[in-house]
């Protein structure tokens, strides 16, 4: 039910995740981060079994800190991925498989933005943009449409609005709050996150700026 | 049957240990395929003759083609039981046709009609796949054909039957030229589309264990229908 | 003689006389092309609940290799905008895994004012927009005027309520022009009716939904509209597997329907890939 989407575009990468924690039928939270800093320049966004996603992701974050303390420099996010991939192939043929899909998305000093896809069965692919999770079927097609090469951050943060707009427009399910983080050359940071409340105001802005009436 | 099956799932202390329930089944796959041909005043249809049931062949000499009137030959294979009982309707309706209306029916009323009487069992389909060709009001070849529940698409060319995934790639390449972009598609002959339609059954019954033996070719022109039989593998 | 009817000898088929045998066949006959006459009146089946039985023959079928696969029809949209309403539809037929047909009409033109389009069983949905046209012309006659969307919507709607639970499989939208303007109504198999602005139904809607809500406004002019809706279906063929070929688009005004474009779904990605660069 959860839904994370990516977008790398030429000079950044851009992150967004819903904030729900549910249990069975319950949501016991709706702020709820699910974009994780595991690096200076990385970060991963992932969803999943609920006790996975954290324990999993804290586990990619600390040894990556690891190998920063003994190495003296940190694994580049195309590393970090194939580690992150690798660690997942092996837990899959495990008695303990973790059940987490997730974005991983990084800022290289040399190679630039980077977005790698990466799910439960260890399927790792680096890809321009992305969606996982019930909101992806609905963000596949805005994502095809609004994309292109030379995408700003502003660009990409409405494309993000968009996909996060239709979610909630047609997805059943609640999902009231996005988290979105983008990732460059100055490391990460939190953008505002992208409600359902500001997304009403805005349509309600617009449709009486054009003064349209509801059909 | 239907009843005693759902006994045997509603009352489980009816059953009796050990036995065995098999799901009712009442479809035979008979084999053989169906290639029709459309083009500027011929249609030809071509069909197999080979008649089988699991790996045996019953016979090699079953024409699956059915000439419903002067310009008008139905293709049908699938459960050869539903062939003939489709078969048999049809001949009965298109007579009363004839009958009400004083004139043999056209092909795309025939086409209709098939359509119709194939929703008819919508429950309980016929299992089979056909294909009819024959000439419309103008005299210039077409082709129908159908899903088993009487879903209807008027066409140029088409393969059905056990081999008809098998035909249709064959057929898209060299008579739709589905392989180049070309603003004209270059007609195709009637010589060229029956040398076609024999090469292709020569293929089917090559990778096709229930396509072969024969192919009895029908052209159907405006000066009525002319039967070709070419010989395939008889292994 | 008396024996022969304690014995119910006289019952036996070769002690009728042919007369009878005829006339007992004849009406088999027209039991079995019942829906000639009568177009609702179709085959009952040899069993029970044919939604689950009927699904178990074909689900046995994957076994045995005897395949009864139905052709299916996928992704088709519709909005009402301020120009009146926009139909756009792919063109792909499938059954099972294999394409069938790649340039099916999923629109029905039900008469000059009225379009249907269909999506799941394409069998069911041709049928029965055909038993639909032909109530559509019966009530034009019987009434003097034009049938209204909601009213020949609501014929369709009584026709699935009839055959609910025995596994019809239809996702139409009624699209026309009528006294009340531009109407749009969403019918399906389960019998729910409902009218809209914005519709769109099949496997591959999920991705026209997401094309579709970002760029749709009231105020679409006619070619805005017209290109809203071709690139949605594009990218529902780009996305899904069970939808491609020929994008149709179709627009109803008051003076009726026309037909905008076919446009082959290749020859629009290389245009929309061009605009991006």
């Amino acid at each position: 039910m959860e839904t994370v989407i990516g977008i790398r575009g030429p000079d950044f990468v851009m992150l967004a995740a819903d904030c729900v924690q549910a249990s069975s039928i319950v949501v016991m939270k709706s702020d709820h981060n699910k974009i994780h800093k595991i690096a200076d320049k990385i970060a991963m966004a992932t969803i999943g079994d609920a006790g996975d996603s954290n324990q999993f992701t804290e586990f990619i974050s600390k040894n990556l800190a690891l190998y920063k303390m003994r190495n003296g420099y940190e694994l580049s996010p195309k590393a970090a991925a194939h580690f992150t991939r690798r660690n997942l192939a092996d837990y899959l043929r495990s008695r303990t498989p973790y059940q987490v899909n997730m974005f991983l998305g990084g800022f290289d000093d040399k190679e630039g933005p980077e977005l790698h896809f990466i799910d439960y069965l260890a399927n790792a692919k680096s890809l321009p943009f992305g969606a996982q999770g019930y909101g992806g079927y609905f963000s596949a097609s805005i994502l095809d449409r609004y994309y292109h090469d030379k995408l700003t951050e502003a660009e990409s943060y409405e494309i993000l609005k968009k996909c996060v707009a239709e979610i909630q427009k047609r997805l059943i399910v609640n999902l009231k709050n996005f988290n979105v983080v983008v990732i460059d050359k100055n490391g990460i940071k939190n953008l505002e996150p992208i409600t359902s409340v500001k997304l009403d105001a805005a349509i309600a802005a617009a449709q009486g700026a054009q003064g349209v009436r509801a059909h | 049957m239907f009843q005693q099956m759902n006994i045997q799932q509603n009352f489980p202390e009816y059953n009796i240990p050990g036995k065995q329930h098999h799901d009712f089944s009442p479809y035979e796959s008979n084999g053989g395929s169906i290639v029709a041909i459309a083009g500027k005043g011929y249609a030809i249809i071509a069909a197999d003759t080979r008649l089988s049931s699991g790996y045996s062949i019953h016979t090699r000499k079953q024409k699956k083609t059915f000439k419903l009137t002067d310009t008008t030959v139905l293709g049908s294979t699938g459960c050869w039981c539903d062939t003939l009982s489709l078969t048999s309707l049809l001949a009965y309706r298109m007579q009363s046709y004839v009958h009400t209306h004083q004139k043999t029916m056209s092909t795309n009323a025939i086409a209709q009609l098939i359509s119709v009487m194939m929703y008819n069992k919508r429950f309980f389909p016929y299992y089979v796949s056909n294909v009819l060709a024959g000439l419309d009001e103008e005299g210039n070849g077409v082709v129908y054909s159908y899903d088993p529940i009487g879903h209807c698409e008027k066409t140029t060319y088409r393969a059905g039957g056990t081999a008809g995934a098998l035909l249709q790639p064959v057929l898209d390449n060299q008579i739709g030229y589905k392989n180049q972009n070309l603003a004209e598609k270059p007609e195709i002959t009637k010589e060229k589309a029956i040398s076609i339609a024999t090469d292709t059954f020569i293929s089917a019954s090559e990778r096709d264990i229930y396509t072969g033996d024969s192919v009895v070719i029908c052209i159907i022109t405006k000066d009525g229908i002319e039967e070709k039989t070419v010989q395939l593998r008889k292994d | 003689m008396a024996l022969q009817e304690i014995c119910g000898l006289s019952d036996a088929p070769y002690m009728k006389s042919r007369t009878h045998f005829l006339k007992s066949t004849e009406e088999e006959m027209k039991n079995s092309t019942s829906n000639i006459e009568n177009c609702y009146s179709l085959s009952a089946p040899p069993f029970e609940n044919p939604m689950q039985n009927l699904n178990a023959i074909q689900q046995h079928g994957e076994k045995s290799g005897i395949k009864i696969d139905f052709d299916h029809g996928t992704t088709t949209l519709g909005f009402k905008y301020q120009g009146g309403v926009l139909l756009a539809v792919d063109s792909r037929a499938t059954g099972g895994q294999f394409i069938g047909s790649q340039s099916m009409k999923k629109i029905v033109e039900i008469n000059d004012y009225m379009l249907g389009t269909l999506a799941g069983g394409a069998a069911d949905c041709v049928y029965w927009d055909r038993v639909l046209t032909q109530e559509c012309r019966l009530h034009e006659l019987r009434n003097k005027e034009r049938i209204s969307v909601a009213a020949a919507s609501k014929i369709m709607a009584n026709i699935a309520h009839e055959f609910k639970g025995m596994g019809l499989s239809m996702g139409m939208m009624l699209a026309g022009y009528d006294k009340r303007g531009p109407g749009l109504y969403y019918v399906d198999n389960d019998a729910q009716r409902t009218p809209g602005n914005v519709f769109s139904v099949g496997s591959g809607s999920i991705y026209a939904f997401g094309v579709l809500d970002s760029g749709y406004r009231w105020d679409l002019t006619d070619e805005e509209a017209q290109e809203l809706g071709r690139r949605a279906i594009y990218h529902a063929t780009f996305r899904d597997a069970y939808s491609g070929g020929i994008v149709r688009v179709y627009q109803v005004t008051k003076d009726g329907w026309i037909n905008i474009s076919n446009t082959d779904c290749m020859e629009l990605h290389y245009k929309y890939a061009e605009e991006k660069k």
